[in-house]
């Protein structure tokens, strides 16, 4: 045993700096995201360290949101549009143990929304920050597999290819088929692929007042786009980018213009869509607005009893 | 009588398309291709002939801005300023080779995206250049793919369910979409059926004589050389040993090694 | 009259270099002219180099030694020492070599083959088929063959394809090697007449005639090439 070196007691919080990572690598990272805002949809690459969470479950965003959270901050983490699954919960718990920071599942009350496949339906506003968790940030990549082809590709805006993967959609399915992580051309000039959110989502992107940080962990590629800044998803003069509709509005609070998940309700084929902005919906609910369906999922104890 | 040598007519082309001078690529030791010079003119189809690892190919690849040369130029007169396409940046290289220039390569999977289909693969240097009307693209796919006697209800298959020859048309229109004014082939018909090689040599000839294309033809096949090129460079040992207009170099070859290519052949 | 031709000091050998390099003399110091309008008939025994010179003039062989100047669009050029593309082009206006081999083109028809010529002057193409027909017509060639490629067509069906595509706009030099080789007598004398006829339009014309009679009928002026030959 050295000298030098104390035991912590057994009742001390754990040794880690604020937020988890250390202060040389917060800096780094804020470095990077200088860069990224600077040039928006440009790929930042920066030293990506291990978090205490596996790759693939949203360490860039995690490092993205640690190295910009402060005191002042109210945390919203959300998957798969809702607050309230596994990785949501277990990000947003690192954060209040490591950062003591507020959390929240109400999107206007947050400062800072990490988020993996959904952008809220609410409208951003300006000061939020959103913070992508990205697992491909390359939409080069599947078109072309050499990294210093892609980078030339991008430095010179040569994206026929791109384009190229659209066309091939069109003319197989008559439409394009990508619903997800549908690429977009970032300020007229770089093109960018929005993380795994539904097209749906896209048009959220343009000109919106919040910021948006994108991190890649496994990747270690960082990129941003501004507030207010142009965020165009490719397509044809002939086929206009259109974003995913559904016939039937949610089953739970009758909304007609949010993304709705199916699910299913029973083992016998019944099942209902719902949106897939768990927030957003309660907020309608509790506001009195009625799905077809509610009386029936309180019933089966699918959401909790509405106040009336 | 009065004799006076004139200068070139007036309706030929007053200057040449790509000037090479003094080009040559060294691998360490050996020679890739030593000291090529020579002009090209508009419309001028140009072969280069020699048996395997006399050079054509190294020469060609350093012609075609794919490997630079240890010495020498390229300049290149597409519109206006003359162009050295080793000085430019890369990017305004790889621009030219995806609009003014245009490669076949021997093996169509070099130049074909296999996974692509025949209409994506036509239609991606009009992307390139940015054409965003799916509509005119596929029209445009279709032409093509017609003017290369591919039929019609072939647009949307990918190449690998197409034949050799069939492939090697389909990365000629490829490269033919984007109007561009030189072409590099490199072997074109090597690798294919007699027969097919006919169909391909022909179709080559015919698209060569209405588009104006100046081309730059590499082969081993005097035959293709005969019909299709205007010009000859022998080469041997990296070196060119003789050139001429492709008829004079076939029928009254001066060098010993042309003799020696042109007789070992049955009938050219 | 016009001078189409100016041939001056021209000789010729072959060196083979790879049979020991031995040296084939042709001929040497060849001189002669030949105006609009004229028709030289090249003499001497098989042989003789009279082939060999006839190519000569067409830029196709090169000679050893001496100049070839060639009236093209209004001015005297040096076949010989001219570029590639300035000889390509005085083959396109000027000079025409009528042979008796066809080279075949894969799939291009017979009517294609005898319009190309006139395409490649800027006629229209319903005028330049008309002509085409024509002249085909003329040379009797069965109107069933038109359509068709010439791969599959006789020596003599050949020949007259190769003759309607030279004659259907003679150039202003035709130079002629034994165009009626393989012909029966009737279309011999329309080979005849329509080199009359184009000599009469202003063609200077150089040519080999085995055939006695079509050499007769042919020639304005002889030139022995076996003259030359002592010399080399």
């Amino acid at each position: 045993m050295n000298a030098h070196q104390t035991l912590p007691a057994d009742d001390a919080k754990p040794a880690y700096n604020y937020a988890y990572l250390d202060e040389q690598t917060k800096r780094m990272i804020r470095r990077a995201l200088l860069k990224a805002v600077a040039v928006p949809g440009y790929q930042v690459p920066f030293g990506s360290r291990e978090m205490p969470l596996a790759r693939g479950w949203g360490t860039g965003g995690i490092q993205v949101t640690a190295a910009i959270i402060g005191p002042d901050d109210t945390l919203k983490v959300i998957d798969q549009g809702a607050d309230d699954t596994t990785n949501a919960v277990s990000i947003r718990r690192f954060f209040e143990r490591t950062a003591d920071a507020r959390t929240t599942e109400a999107t206007e009350e947050a400062t800072i929304i990490q988020t993996r496949h959904r952008i809220p339906e609410a409208p951003l506003k300006a000061g939020q920050i959103m913070v992508y968790q990205v697992p491909t940030p390359e939409p080069l990549r599947r078109l072309e597999p050499r990294e210093a082809e892609t980078r030339k590709m991008h430095a010179w805006a040569e994206y026929g290819l791109m384009q190229v993967k659209l066309y091939e959609n069109i003319a197989r399915f008559g439409e394009v088929t990508t619903t997800y992580d549908y690429p977009v051309m970032v300020n007229g000039r770089y093109v960018m692929a929005p993380s795994p959110i539904p097209k749906f989502d896209n048009p959220k992107m343009h000109m919106s007042p919040a910021l948006q940080l994108f991190g890649a962990g496994r990747e270690k590629r960082i990129y941003a786009l501004p507030p207010h800044t142009s965020v165009k998803s490719l397509d044809f003069d002939d086929h206009p980018f259109r974003i995913q509709s559904w016939n039937e509005p949610c089953g739970l609070c009758g909304a007609t213009d949010s993304y709705l998940d199916e699910v299913v309700t029973d083992d016998k084929g019944g099942r209902m869509f719902v949106c897939s902005d768990s927030h957003h919906c309660e907020t309608r609910r509790e506001a009195g607005h009625r799905g077809a369906m509610l009386a029936d999922a309180s019933a089966l104890h699918l959401v909790e009893e509405v106040k009336s | 009588m009065t004799v006076h040598v004139s200068p070139p007519e007036a309706n030929l082309d007053p200057e040449p398309l790509l000037s090479v001078a003094g080009i040559s690529r060294f691998y360490g030791e050996r020679i890739g291709c030593q000291d090529v010079s020579f002009d090209l003119w508009p419309g001028e189809v140009l072969g280069i002939v020699g048996e395997s690892g006399s050079g054509k190919s190294t020469l060609l690849r350093c012609l075609a801005g794919i490997d630079r040369p240890d010495e020498g130029e390229v300049l290149f007169r597409g519109s206006g300023q003359p162009l050295d396409i080793y000085s430019v940046a890369e990017q305004e290289r790889r621009r030219l080779m995806r609009t003014a220039w245009g490669i076949v390569h021997q093996n169509p999977r070099d130049g074909l995206r296999m996974d692509v289909s025949a209409g994506g693969n036509v239609g991606e240097r009009l992307m390139d250049r940015g054409d965003r009307h799916y509509g005119k693209i596929r029209e445009r796919a279709l032409d093509w793919l017609q003017r290369v006697e591919i039929a019609e209800n072939r647009i949307d298959d990918r190449p690998r369910q197409f034949s050799g020859g069939m492939q090697q048309r389909l990365q000629i229109a490829r490269v033919l979409v984007s109007e561009p004014r030189l072409v590099f082939m490199d072997e074109p018909t090597g690798g294919l059926d007699v027969s097919v090689q006919a169909r391909l040599l022909d179709l080559l000839r015919v698209l060569v004589r209405d588009l104006g294309l100046a081309a730059i033809i590499v082969t081993h096949d005097l035959a293709v050389a005969r019909l299709l090129t205007d010009r000859l460079m022998v080469m041997k040992d990296g070196r060119v040993v003789e050139q001429g207009l492709t008829d004079q170099v076939l029928d009254d070859p001066h060098h010993a090694y042309t003799q020696l290519l042109t007789s070992a052949v049955l009938s050219v | 009259m016009t001078t189409m031709i100016h041939v001056e000091n021209v000789a010729k050998h072959f060196t083979l270099h790879n049979q020991g390099g031995v040296r084939l003399p042709v001929f040497d110091n060849v001189n002669f002219s030949v105006a609009a309008g004229e028709a030289l008939v090249l003499a001497g025994a098989s042989g003789a180099g009279k082939s060999s010179l006839l190519r000569i003039l067409y830029g196709n062989y090169r000679p050893s030694a001496g100049h070839i100047h060639i009236t093209h669009a209004g001015r005297q050029i040096d076949i010989v020492s001219a570029v590639p593309r300035t000889v390509l082009d005085i083959r396109r206006r000027t000079l025409g070599f009528v042979s008796q081999f066809l080279r075949v083109i894969p799939r291009i028809s017979a009517l294609d083959i005898v319009r190309d010529p006139l395409l490649a002057r800027g006629v229209d193409a319903v005028e330049a088929g008309e002509r085409a027909k024509a002249m085909l017509a003329r040379l009797n060639l069965p109107e069933r063959l038109w359509n068709l490629a010439p791969a599959t067509f006789s020596g003599g069906e050949q020949q007259r394809v190769n003759i309607a595509r030279s004659f259907v706009d003679p150039s202003p030099i035709l130079l002629i090697d034994e165009p009626t080789a393989s012909l029966d007598a009737a279309n011999r004398d329309v080979v005849v007449a329509l080199i009359a006829e184009a000599r009469a339009k202003g063609s200077a014309i150089v040519g080999i005639f085995h055939d006695e009679a079509v050499r007769e009928a042919v020639a304005t002026r002889y030139l022995d090439i076996t003259d030359f030959r002592k010399a080399a």
